[in-house]
């Protein structure tokens, strides 16, 4: 059953449209992930669901009700913000009971409940203490606790954890999914960052310029992007993405290209991973640069004026200067509309 | 609207704001109404009273006025240029310099912001007379002019310019007072002209110092002609008395209209710590 | 080069030489006098005729004694009282209607903040005439109720209250400044989640905003105190303290003492007194203010 589902969601401030036709539904006890570059609407969408912003036009539903008229109180939700919003003169305690307190839940319920959220996370020895006393790793407990203790359906969390440095981010990413996934809640989980889309989502929407992409598992959103903003946005180093002219067309082997007439306008993504450095076949480029990454090599070589990005395993004996061939299966291709930029498969049989 | 109907709630918010700020300016309107109406009508609300300006033109001719205007112009800009000087050396060295007993003659300077001058009129009043200064536009300035108030805000503002600017000054090799003039000055504009703001609606409004003070009209500033000129001893009609004192308001009320985000911008600032 | 030791020495000097013109000119019209206050409490009043005379405590004794101190000072108590806790909550009123998106707010704002902008002598004027009996402002809106006309400022029990009340009109609008700023710097954060957590209105006032802004609170208390005790321009216009003394205050009773009476020794006295009050709410601002809460 879809827990939450937009329809038909437009937003405008003045004269802009931040979000065009937005409609998704998330599923009970799911963990979606609203993905997207800075500016693109994905927040926004985020504060649709919780009430803290009015649609322009357009529906949202929670539990199967229309709660488009509802204020965030009455929408049974809970928020975990960016900065995550405690309050600094209450202690932990009395920032996780916030709300219960505001909803006059009987004490003795808010302390079981307390008690509950503060052993899950960790936070028992902590209660007295004010916000400012924490470091940012207890803060973001903190935060969640409040979350947990509202016991509602669906929680929201606005890139929880940006303000957190990058062993923290990975811990805090983990504690999170085990703990949505052992009080089976659904969450809406936005991020900027595609590494922690692809590690916590059960399924992603990707949006761009208020406009949903794609949307799908992790797996869908790598092996088959349906754009070619999908396809450089996910995965690190991005997919390169080729306009092929008359000189790469030459330059490269027909065997490695998909059999299309390429006088109509396309794209060619290929993945850096998909690439391989060959000995006799393939297409002749020069390198340009390598990193060397420890577990695998990075090097951007040129073919005329294109730059191509491959990571190969270890280390790599070659350096700036060098000529090399690159080799790939040309089922790896993934070909794009030039015009729109939409997904064209050029493979028989090929479904996502 | 749908925003979960507080629409009701959102009207009386508004109309409650409206109807305070209304009550608020009640006062400034009827000096208005009561300065450019005869004195029949400055107690009787009629909206087509014949309208006149005879009331500013018998003022400005009971009393020297353009006198009074000119002293207290003259009183602001002096202790305007007096405060940027002392309190623009006093907190560079506060800010940046570390000198002997330096906290204990800062605090012994917060003094002055509890225990202000006017407080301590009866020895001021001694000591501008033992000066020889009685009854000149500069007595009126001298006790305000070294300002706790600014060398704070200004200490305040200095301290957060960066310190890695001054370095590269340093490095250029510009001397102690050229890195002020050049670096920490122009970066501190904004409290310059708040602290300005503020400075000069106190001076301009101040009034029992410069009553004490003063005994003449070639250093009466506005406020204290005003209220010479106002005295019920004067015998002066009511509404000539409103248009003495929209007069002595005017110049600083048309200024904060015109310019009004800027004071509230300028108060604020000066009070945030 | 200079060595260290040189330009250690040189941060001394030049600290000093740019601090000495203001700290000179601030001890010569604040110390000094201060000093100079308690010294002069210790003498008679001298004539022209009979030189000043050290008498002790005498002149304390004699405030001791005097009726009309302790009734000006209870008057100055019975006006900060009044005047602080009002000025303070309709000021906070203010900022919370004006940081609300009202529309017309700006000019809601500025007519909130012009009375600050005012001179007291001015202010003073204007509502000098409200009080007028019969044909004041208030009168006639009695009038208009059928009531009878009233003495405002001549009455003993109403004077004191009548300045109280201008004086709240003149200083709401100053104070509503600080609020505003303060308010500005509130996280919206903050307020999102409150809504989450279902605390609208009065409930997340009380707990949160009000809590949060109670730095700006005792920072205004202690500037309207001070206030309280320094501004009584509006005095030589409205009532010079009287009648008999009803509405006088403490820095009133200084200046009609050593310019009206002419006897510096007792006005030195009471200066004194009112340095002591100031004293003391300086400490209070240095132990309670600035030893407050910091939260971040």
């Amino acid at each position: 059953m879809s827990i939450i589902s937009l329809k038909n969601i437009y937003k405008s401030w003045g004269d802009t449209e931040v979000l065009k036709n937005i409609n998704f539904e998330c599923e009970d006890g799911e963990l979606l992930v609203l993905l997207g570059p800075s500016g693109c609407g994905k927040s926004t969408t985020l504060r649709l669901i919780a009430g803290l912003e009015i649609p322009t036009s357009g529906i949202v539903e929670i539990g199967g009700k229309d709660v488009s008229d509802l204020p965030p109180v009455k929408r049974h939700i809970s928020m975990v913000f960016q900065n995550y919003a405690l309050f600094p003169h209450l202690n932990v305690a009395e920032n996780i009971i916030f709300g219960l307190k505001a909803r006059k839940i009987p004490k003795k319920e808010q302390k079981k409940r307390l008690e509950n959220a503060a052993d899950l996370l960790g936070l028992t020895d902590f209660l007295d203490r004010k916000p400012s006393q924490l470091s940012g790793g207890q803060r973001q407990r903190v935060a969640l606790g409040r979350s947990i203790v509202a016991q509602v359906s669906v929680c929201l969390m606005d890139e929880p954890l940006s303000n957190l440095d990058a062993k923290l981010r990975q811990e805090m990413r983990q504690e999170i999914r085990s703990l949505q996934q052992r009080l089976k809640m659904t969450m809406v989980y936005v991020t900027h960052d595609q590494v922690e889309a692809m590690t916590i989502a059960d399924r992603i929407i990707l949006i761009n310029g208020g406009v949903i992409e794609q949307h799908g598992t992790p797996e869908e959103l790598y092996n088959y992007p349906a754009t070619a903003f999908t396809g450089s946005f996910i995965g690190n180093p991005p997919m390169n993405i080729l306009t092929p002219d008359t000189q790469l067309l030459q330059a490269c082997p027909s065997i490695l290209l998909p059999s299309v007439d390429f006088t109509a306008p396309y794209l060619l993504g290929i993945r850096p991973e998909d690439i391989e450095i060959s000995s006799d076949s393939g297409m002749e480029c020069l390198v340009e640069l390598t990193e060397y990454l420890g577990a695998d090599t990075l090097i951007v070589c040129k073919v005329e004026k294109h730059s191509i990005t491959l990571t190969v395993k270890g280390r790599v004996a070659v350096s700036a200067g060098d000529q090399l061939r690159i080799n790939w299966k040309v089922e790896k291709i993934h070909l794009f509309d030039a015009a729109n930029g939409q997904r064209i498969e050029h493979l028989k049989g090929a479904t996502p | 609207m749908r925003l979960w109907g507080v629409e009701i709630g959102k009207i009386i918010e508004t109309a409650g704001a409206w109807l305070l700020g209304a009550l608020w300016l009640l006062p400034v309107v009827f000096a208005l109404w009561s300065s450019f109406h005869p004195a029949e009508y400055s107690t009787r609300f009629e909206l087509f009273a014949p309208l006149t300006t005879e009331n500013f033109v018998r003022a400005w001719s009971y009393a020297p006025f353009p006198r009074y205007l000119f002293n207290t112009f003259i009183l602001v800009t002096l202790i305007l240029a007096a405060q940027f000087v002392l309190c623009t050396l006093a907190a560079y060295g506060f800010a940046r310099f570390d000198f002997f007993g330096k906290d204990f003659v800062f605090a012994l300077v917060l003094l002055q912001l509890m225990i202000m001058p006017e407080v301590l009129l009866v020895e001021n009043y001694r000591t501008i007379g033992e000066l020889g200064l009685l009854d000149t536009i500069p007595a009126i300035g001298l006790p305000y002019m070294a300002s706790a108030f600014g060398i704070f805000l200004l200490r305040q503002s200095f301290k957060t310019i960066p310190k890695e600017l001054i370095e590269a000054a340093q490095v250029e090799g510009v001397s102690a007072l050229g890195i002020l003039w050049k670096v920490y000055i122009p970066l501190s504009k904004s409290t310059y002209i708040a602290y300005g703001l503020v400075s000069v609606s106190y001076h301009w409004n101040n009034f029992l110092w410069p009553l004490v003070v003063t005994s003449s009209v070639n250093s009466r500033p506005l406020t204290v002609g005003l209220a010479i000129f106002g005295a019920p001893e004067s015998g002066v009609d009511w509404s000539i008395i409103t248009a003495a004192t929209v007069m002595t308001m005017a110049p600083l009320l048309v200024a904060f209209i015109l310019f009004q985000r800027q004071f509230v911008q300028s108060f604020m600032h000066s009070g945030i710590k | 080069m200079k060595s260290t030791f040189q330009l250690r020495y040189w941060n001394h000097i030049n600290g000093w030489l740019l601090v000495l013109p203001a700290v000179f000119m601030i001890g010569l019209f604040t110390h000094y006098p201060i000093g100079a206050n308690i010294f002069h409490s210790l003498f008679s009043m001298g004539t022209v005729t009979r030189p000043e005379v050290f008498t002790g405590l005498e002149n304390y004794r004699y405030l001791m004694d005097d009726d009309i101190f302790w009734k000006v000072l209870k008057n100055n108590l019975v006006y900060s009282m009044c005047t602080v806790p009002a000025s303070i909550s309709i000021a906070l009123g203010m900022a919370l209607l004006i940081n609300r998106n009202i529309k017309g707010r700006s000019l809601v704002r500025m007519s909130f903040f012009t009375p600050t902008v005012l001179p007291m002598i001015a202010v003073a004027n204007i509502w000098l005439f409200f009080y007028t009996p019969e044909y004041g402002l208030f009168d006639q809106v009695f009038a208009f109720f059928g009531g009878d006309s009233h003495n405002w400022l001549g009455n003993p029990n109403s004077a004191l209250y009548c300045l109280i009340v201008m004086v709240i009109w003149k200083e709401a609008g100053f104070f509503m400044v600080f609020y505003l700023a303060a308010l500005q710097q509130l996280s919206p954060e903050l307020k999102e989640a409150g809504l989450v957590e279902g605390s609208g209105g009065w409930y997340y006032f009380r707990r949160v905003t009000f809590p949060l802004l109670m730095p700006t609170t005792l920072f205004v208390m202690v500037n309207a105190v001070i206030n309280s005790f320094k501004l009584v321009d509006h005095l030589i216009i409205m009532t010079k303290g009287g009648p008999d003394n009803a509405s006088s205050l403490l820095l009133y009773y200084i200046y009609e003492n050593a310019f009206s009476f002419w006897d510096t020794s007792y006005a030195a006295t009471l200066t004194v007194v009112l340095v002591f009050i100031l004293a003391i709410i300086t400490i209070i601002q240095f132990t309670v203010v600035e030893k407050r809460i910091h939260y971040r």
